[in-house]
């Protein structure tokens, strides 16, 4: 074996992240490391790159035991983690970042440009990478970046890769790219570890999975010996529908009306397109088809340069965001940490953040009636937090998110946007959001479904709208297929 | 047990107050004097006045580096007021109103400008200074009637009267940061704007109050120091800003925003004030104080950030 872990225990303060964490990978190997946020994935190949140092259990590399404490420490043996959130320098170019801490010394000790340059184009040929390593780095899209990133640690000769949810900002083709890559350092003889939240790219690419519950190894195999479910209630450990089935109501008013819209600044044109009381709206589209682009237009950050919007059938004059909200739009962003929420604040200051005024009396916050309704909301969306006074970066993805559509339950907003609602998120927090949403629907709201993952859209949605190149190229009704989606999302649509 | 050890953590700043304090004591017989406590609750007046506007621009994600120049600006106009022979009360609401401009003038620039308040404030620290310097010719103003010295020098009730004045504007502060909505909005702002946009809240103006409130209270910090000195002097106050920002930064404010209180600022200001008075009193040399209290802000803001670590 490559690498083992036995009985790897760890605690952060009072807060146990590890119990028993085992995993082996062997060379040429792809492993799959699943498990819910917080069964503690992320923390155990923390320890694996040095990052942290473990508590108690033993890790064997190349079966002698070994305790890493940095990560240059983990890199000079061989291991290296493909982050998540890419951790690159935007205003250099590929090849200084790929060899950034590592330069070529020249004459006096320059950095030598040129070798760097050289080396990084030997290293691109030789893998195929779609990059340019003269391209600055701040202008590639998140799967160039993801790419440089894997660049910088095989340049760095690591036997052992870990890539932690690599694909969950990518597009399908850039994903298809990314698998290759990952089957190609495979087929020569390099051990990987492959942390993924999406059920549906399992077996397109590992050979044995490991599960991960409260800190504790509950399974590990052959991935071909055991069927999607059972690794779900490994994950959940409770029966969990894998697919969320909900009731379709029949759409009530047209709460939301886009007229014809076109925003230079993002290239859309010409969209329009209704949001009914009680409907779902799925929207399927390619990564930079528009769908964000659309939501922001919609909500008032981007400004529209012609056509209109029609709220309950009177045009409304959308400005800012802040008009979005008088008008009841709500938007729950793709990035929640960036514009969802302020974590360094409690829940409690969250939850009421798009409407202080409900918790004002003559000009004072009533702190007492923010904390019950705060309080109560949390326990409709089954939030799983210690009390309102908690702060809101010191949730689980899921209960971030159900945070951020408590502050717009707190608003009494009536139309949703909500754009990637799931991403990053487990699957037992998956299927209450969805819950939630058609409690919305239920309660009479108009929702859009913003989506990369065409098996929730075609669970959830009761119409599916395609985004192609800044263009709605196309609608579908409920009971379509993924083939159908994705001809609308890459071709031009059917005359 | 673990609550115990998180909410000795929290209470750090306010102990290492308490020890400063006994240390004190013990080391100079003249420490705990009401003479000597009075004119250390004098000297941290100013400092604290200024600070509590710098707690609300600094939780709302911002900073002031030109609050030093709104105090000598508002000083000296407050002062040529009552060298006019206005009442000294509206002399005083002068000052204020003219530091409270000099805020808003800043909010309005960070806010329709898009410029980082470094940048902003480093300007108007320029421009506030230098309008001192033209308005007074360089000159200070002397002509002031007695009775203004009562602001900074006088007692109400055997308290130096600047120390009511200090508690009526702290307890004013914390109930803004803590119990209304611009308090809630600093807050929101500071910790993460976009969020705070996309919810809805008038960024700008919230964040244009913020300004205009601290310069407020340096308008007021500028006229107890001009008191003090029974002057108005055009070049007061200079370097006084780093002061009002070291003392929100050992109170547990943090420069990214979202972090800080009233309390905690408060603290801050006096531990500064009672370095320095210590100093004084055991002979230390001036050259030597600066070291002394430098040290202490990084091994402040480094105590806190262990601790914030650990919380995570």
């Amino acid at each position: 074996m490559l690498l083992e872990l036995q009985d790897i225990e760890k605690r952060f303060g009072g807060v146990t992240a590890l119990r028993k964490g085992n995993l082996s990978v062997a060379a040429g190997e792809v492993h799959l490391l699943l498990g819910e946020n917080g069964a503690g994935k992320s923390t155990l190949m923390k320890i694996v790159a040095g990052i942290v140092e473990r508590d108690a259990g033993r890790m064997l590399w190349n079966g002698a035991e070994v305790s890493l404490r940095t990560p240059s420490e983990a890199a000079a043996i061989g291991i290296a983690m493909v982050n998540q959130e890419s951790l690159l320098a935007p205003h250099m170019s590929v090849a200084e970042n790929i060899f950034l801490g590592r330069e070529a010394r020249g004459l006096f000790g320059w950095v030598d440009r040129r070798a760097i340059v050289s080396r990084t184009r030997e290293l691109i040929a030789q893998y195929g990478f779609p990059l340019n390593a003269e391209d600055r780095v701040g202008r590639l899209s998140p799967a160039g970046r993801q790419m440089v990133e894997i660049c910088r640690a095989i340049q760095h000769g690591s036997s052992l890769l870990i890539f932690d949810e690599p694909t969950s900002s990518l597009s399908d083709t850039e994903t298809q790219q990314v698998f290759r890559i990952v089957r190609d350092l495979k087929a020569r003889g390099m051990g990987i570890i492959y942390i993924t939240h999406r059920m549906d790219e399992l077996r397109a690419i590992g050979d044995r999975v490991t599960v991960l519950r409260d800190g504790s190894t509950v399974h590990t195999g052959m991935l071909a010996d055991i069927a999607t479910d059972r690794l779900i209630q490994h994950m959940v450990g409770r029966e969990v529908a894998a697919i969320y089935e909900r009731e379709h109501l029949a759409p009530g008013a047209a709460l939301l009306d886009v007229r014809d819209i076109c925003v230079a600044r993002s290239k859309l044109k010409n969209i329009s397109l209704i949001l009914r009381a009680g409907e779902i709206t799925g929207m399927a589209g390619l990564i930079g088809a528009g769908r964000t682009e659309l939501c922001r237009a919609i909500f008032g950050v981007d400004a529209i340069n012609s056509g209109s919007i029609f709220v309950n059938g009177v045009a409304a004059r959308i400005g800012s965001a802040r008009d979005a909200v008088k008008a009841g739009i709500a938007l729950v962003t793709e990035d929640r940490q960036v514009s969802g929420l302020a974590l360094r604040l409690p829940i409690a200051a969250n939850v009421t953040m798009a409407n202080v005024e409900r918790i004002s009396r003559f000009g004072f916050l009533d702190l007492g009636l923010q904390n019950r309704l705060a309080s109560e909301l949390g326990t409709k969306l089954r939030l799983k937090a210690a009390s309102p006074a908690q702060l809101a970066g010191t949730l689980s993805g899921g209960n971030q998110q159900k945070v951020v559509i408590a502050k717009w339950l707190f608003r009494q907003a009536k139309i949703f946007l909500f754009d990637e609602p799931t991403r990053g998120i487990d699957i037992g927090a998956k299927a209450e959001v969805f819950e939630l949403m058609s409690e919305l629907a239920r309660e009479g709201a108009a929702i859009l479904m913003v989506s990369s993952e065409l098996p929730e859209l075609l669970h959830v949605a009761d119409r599916i709208v395609v985004m192609r190149q800044g263009r709605i190229s196309g609608e579908l009704a409920r009971g379509t297929t993924q083939e159908q989606i994705m001809r609308l999302a890459v071709m031009e649509a059917a005359a | 047990m673990r609550l115990n050890r998180r909410l000795t953590q929290r209470l750090l700043p306010f102990l290492s107050l308490i020890v400063l304090f006994v240390a004190l004591s013990i080391a100079s017989p003249y420490f705990l004097t009401a003479n000597n406590l009075a004119s250390v609750a004098r000297q941290t007046a100013v400092f604290n006045t200024m600070a509590l506007g710098m707690t609300i621009v600094i939780i709302s994600g911002g900073i002031d580096l030109s609050v030093g120049s709104i105090l000598g600006l508002s000083g000296l106009i407050g002062t040529m007021a009552l060298e006019r022979g206005y009442p000294i009360g509206i002399g005083v609401l002068i000052g204020v109103a003219a530091g409270t401009l000099c805020g808003f003038a800043n909010g309005l620039m960070v806010t329709r400008l898009r410029i980082p308040p470094f940048v902003v404030t480093l300007g108007t620290l320029g421009i506030f200074r230098g309008l001192a310097l033209i308005i007074s010719n360089g000159l200070p103003v002397h002509k002031i009637p007695a009775g203004f010295s009562f602001l900074g020098e006088g007692n109400l009730a055997g308290v130096p009267f600047v120390v009511w004045m200090l508690v009526i504007c702290a307890v004013a502060v914390h109930v803004v940061l803590e119990h209304t909505r611009l308090g809630r909005y600093a807050f929101a702002i500071g910790s993460n704007r976009v969020a705070s946009v996309y919810a809805g809240i008038p960024v700008s103006f919230h964040v244009t109050s913020v300004y205009a409130i601290g310069g407020a209270l340096t308008g007021l910090a500028g006229m107890i120091e001009a008191s003090r000195l029974m002057t108005g002097q055009p070049t007061a106050g200079q370097g006084y800003e780093l002061q009002a920002i070291a003392a929100v930064v050992i109170g547990g404010g943090s420069l990214n925003g979202g972090e800080g209180s009233v309390v905690g600022t408060l603290i801050g200001a006096f531990i500064m004030g009672l370095l320095s008075n210590g100093a004084d009193l055991l002979n230390i040399s001036n050259y030597w104080q600066q070291v002394i209290i430098g040290a202490v802000i990084i091994l402040a803001v480094t105590l806190d950030e262990v601790r914030k670590r650990r919380a995570v």
